[in-house]
């Protein structure tokens, strides 16, 4: 048994430090270290800066124009970003749609749309659950039907989407759209890339309670979408769907980020003496070592020929636990001063309250990660998905 | 990076789990704990025939050279099993104290440690001092051994006792046979069906050649073989929190209630779930100890009181758990399920709680 990188994992790490230090953003970095919220243009700039270097393709293999990067190369670049305070890869193109285009898409949609996202040219969103369709998301029920009209052929879609995360920024949605209503309601789905600028979408905000606009509902109403834009084949969505739940999972712990606020929270607490929350910090120090051993193993047997079974499941579960528990131990450290609420914008919009600067930021934060436990497939869906995979029940 | 068992330690897994099955099942394991003695010599004659008696000493003196990765393996199974013979004491606590020290004769006793011929046991606690076991209000003053040891593991079996006790303000371990006049022993019975003693000293007569070390030395001493000790211990509660969850699992998929398994249950399902994740964090907690203690790396201490503040509170949860789950058949003392519950209380308790470790940490 070996817990070290090897050299050249080791000389991998230390250029991504590198490029932490001189090319991730000044101006974005001077925001993501006072805890003032980011723009819709600081986010371009850090994915720009990627792209730049060659980076955005992070999961991609090579011949997609993507890095080939080992597991460990990966989760290294994962953990240093977090471990730096960048704001999170956006996941909706390059870790959720640019995957599913390689793997199932013709030569044409790939062409047309895996360089802009290589180079963050299309900002894309997801279109996924809908108001009656949460953890059972196959009982979607937005419809897709197909039509000709003079040698055109297209689909009109009509339903609604929720939780799409960032569509007010977003060039692009892919979806999964109902074209069959006649078998198992697995089978009748297909995967969708929908132009956002096309007539019938409308946009509107959900404000959530942290105050902040992340999320929104998405509503098509006849809207026309060429049928060239369907990937692979009509009823199969649901196949691809899974596929890119797969991908989604890697690196789901966020165990880099989650450091970064461990480290900041016992800097806090260092200076409070305070024993409840010196004991409390640690355990979490040691509950977030446990995780990150964790997904080390499930690397070395990646590395070692495996493949990431329904145990990712464990990370999805205890890494969003983390993440809410920091938050929440940034809250408890402000004491009375977590009373102070800046509204979602941070200090740059509001006047800086009085308190401790760590004490509205850790509201937000607490307030903002009560999603972590429920996105991604629910920590209860994760438990469903352990107990049929790990105890066979 | 690799964290994969390489195929020796796969195989000495598997040899300890092939003993344990037929050789150690829990009615043998309840007939040694009902019956006078305190563990059974012929299974420990089994260990030293197996060579697990020698597993942890160097070569030169007579071991098989092993390490803490080795140990860990050893005590994962002890614990799956339920193990009460005293390797924990007469092996890891005072054969390896023996062992990294320059005690005159060490070898001799590693020697009869390794072929099962000897007990021996370290008597490191004191009724007053804790958890703190680095000061001592035994003292060795002109050769002269008085004071008063508790918690001492196997004591009342061990021919020989190593003590940790005060010299001129200076820190000594010295080792002596536990029949020396002067040396009184009261044994218990703990709640894992091992034993424990009080052991009294009152004016027991020793020479220079007694002392096995003295100050900064004998510190270090004690401090890197609790050290190991806790990792052991830690390892024995993964071994349990994983038969916990295994065992639970097995029963609630033959219990039938309402018409079905009672596994078929969502809420039990996620307990369950629940039972296998924190025995797969102690699992990463143990591999990331037993690698900084085998490396003898700086923060090996803190690392292992990571891993002891997170069985001591996870394992408890698990095995009260894993007795939940097997409803009124849990507090049954004829069920093996309830003796993991104990098992872990024991093992919470010895060398510093979960709270200690918590505060200990960083």
């Amino acid at each position: 048994m070996d817990i070290n990188f090897s050299k050249e994992d080791s000389a991998f790490r230390d250029e991504v430090r590198d490029w932490l230090s001189n090319d991730y953003p000044k101006h974005v970095k001077e925001k993501t270290d006072n805890g003032i919220t980011i723009t819709k243009e600081d986010l371009v700039d850090f994915h720009k800066a990627l792209s730049k270097k060659g980076w955005m393709g992070y999961n991609w293999p090579v011949e997609y124009g993507g890095t080939g990067w080992s597991a460990s190369k990966l989760y290294i670049f994962n953990k240093e970003l977090g471990l730096a305070g960048c704001p999170p890869i956006l996941p909706f193109g390059v870790g959720m749609v640019g995957p599913v285009i390689y793997t199932f898409g013709n030569e044409e949609q790939k062409e047309r749309f895996l360089p802009d996202i290589l180079n963050f040219n299309t900002w894309w969103c997801q279109g996924y659950s809908e108001p009656g369709s949460g953890s059972d998301l196959a009982s979607l029920k937005t419809k897709a039907v197909l039509r000709n009209d003079l040698d055109e052929d297209y689909y009109v879609v009509n339903g609604s989407k929720t939780w799409t995360t960032l569509a007010q920024n977003a060039d692009w949605i892919f979806c999964l759209v109902r074209t069959d209503n006649s078998g198992i309601k697995q089978e009748g789905i297909s995967f969708l890339l929908i132009d956002m600028k096309s007539p019938g979408i409308e946009v509107k905000p959900i404000i959530t309670i942290d105050g902040d606009h992340e999320v929104n509902s998405v509503f098509l109403t006849d809207v026309k979408v060429p049928a060239k834009n369907l990937i692979g084949e009509e009823g199969k969505g649901w196949t691809y769907a899974k596929f890119l739940l797969a991908h989604e999972r890697f690196g789901i712990a966020g165990v880099g980020a989650s450091m970064r606020q461990l480290n900041r929270l016992k800097d806090i607490i260092s200076k409070l003496d305070n024993p409840d929350l010196k004991r409390k910090v640690n355990d979490l120090e040691v509950a977030l070592s446990a995780i990150e051993i964790t997904e080390l193993r499930l690397l070395s047997a990646l590395e070692n020929g495996g493949h990431p079974g329904a145990e990712s499941s464990i990370l999805k579960i205890k890494g969003t636990e983390m993440q809410q528990a920091l938050s929440e131990l940034f809250v408890e450290a402000s004491g009375e001063y977590a009373l102070m609420y800046p509204g979602p914008k941070g200090y740059e919009n509001n006047d800086k309250p009085a308190g401790p600067d760590y004490a509205a930021e850790g509201l937000s934060g607490f307030l903002n990660l009560r999603k972590t436990s429920i996105y991604g497939g629910s920590n209860e869906i994760q438990k469903n998905i352990l107990s049929k995979f790990v105890l066979g029940v | 990076m690799n964290l994969n068992y390489n195929e020796e330690q796969t195989m000495l897994r598997e040899q300890i789990q092939k003993f344990c099955e037929p050789e150690y099942d829990f009615y043998k394991r309840e007939d040694i704990v009902k019956s006078s003695a305190d563990y059974d010599e012929n299974v420990w004659k089994l260990f030293a025939e197996q060579g697990w008696l020698s597993m942890p000493f160097s070569e030169q003196s007579g071991g098989l050279g092993f390490g803490p990765i080795e140990l860990s393996i050893l005590f994962e199974e002890f614990g799956k099993a339920l193990v009460i013979e005293p390797y924990l004491s007469t092996v890891v606590l005072s054969g390896t104290l023996l062992d990294n020290s320059t005690y005159n004769d060490r070898k001799e006793i590693i020697e009869r440690i390794c072929n099962g011929d000897i007990q021996v046991s370290l008597a490191y606690a004191e009724a007053e001092k804790g958890y703190d076991y680095l000061s001592s209000n035994t003292t060795f003053h002109n050769n002269i051994l008085n004071g008063t040891k508790t918690l001492v593991l196997n004591g009342a079996n061990a021919e020989k006792l190593i003590v940790t006790c005060v010299k001129d303000n200076i820190f000594n371990i010295v080792i002596l046979d536990s029949k020396t006049e002067g040396v009184s022993i009261n044994s218990f019975s703990t709640v894992d069906g091992q034993s424990c003693a009080e052991i009294s000293f009152e004016n027991v007569k020793l020479d220079e050649t007694s002392v096995i070390s003295s100050g900064e030395n004998a510190i270090d001493l004690i401090k890197q073989t609790i050290n190991l000790a806790t990792l052991c211990v830690s390892a024995e509660a993964v071994g349990c929190m994983e038969s916990c969850y295994t065992k639970t699992l097995e029963y609630t998929k033959g219990r039938e209630q309402f018409g079905q398994p009672i596994s078929s249950f969502q809420v039990l399902q996620h307990r369950m779930v629940d039972m296998f994740i924190e025995s797969e964090l102690a699992k990463s907690l143990l591999i990331k100890a037993m690698l900084e203690v085998n490396n003898r790396s700086d923060d090996m201490y803190k690392h292992v009181s990571a891993l002891k503040s997170y069985i001591g509170k996870s394992g408890k949860v698990s095995a009260k758990e894993a007795v939940q789950l097997h409803g009124g058949m849990g507090v049954s003392e004829e069920m093996m399920i309830g003796h993991y519950l104990k098992k872990m209380v024991s093992i919470d308790a010895l060398f510093g709680n979960a709270d200690y470790h918590l505060n200990s940490f960083s």
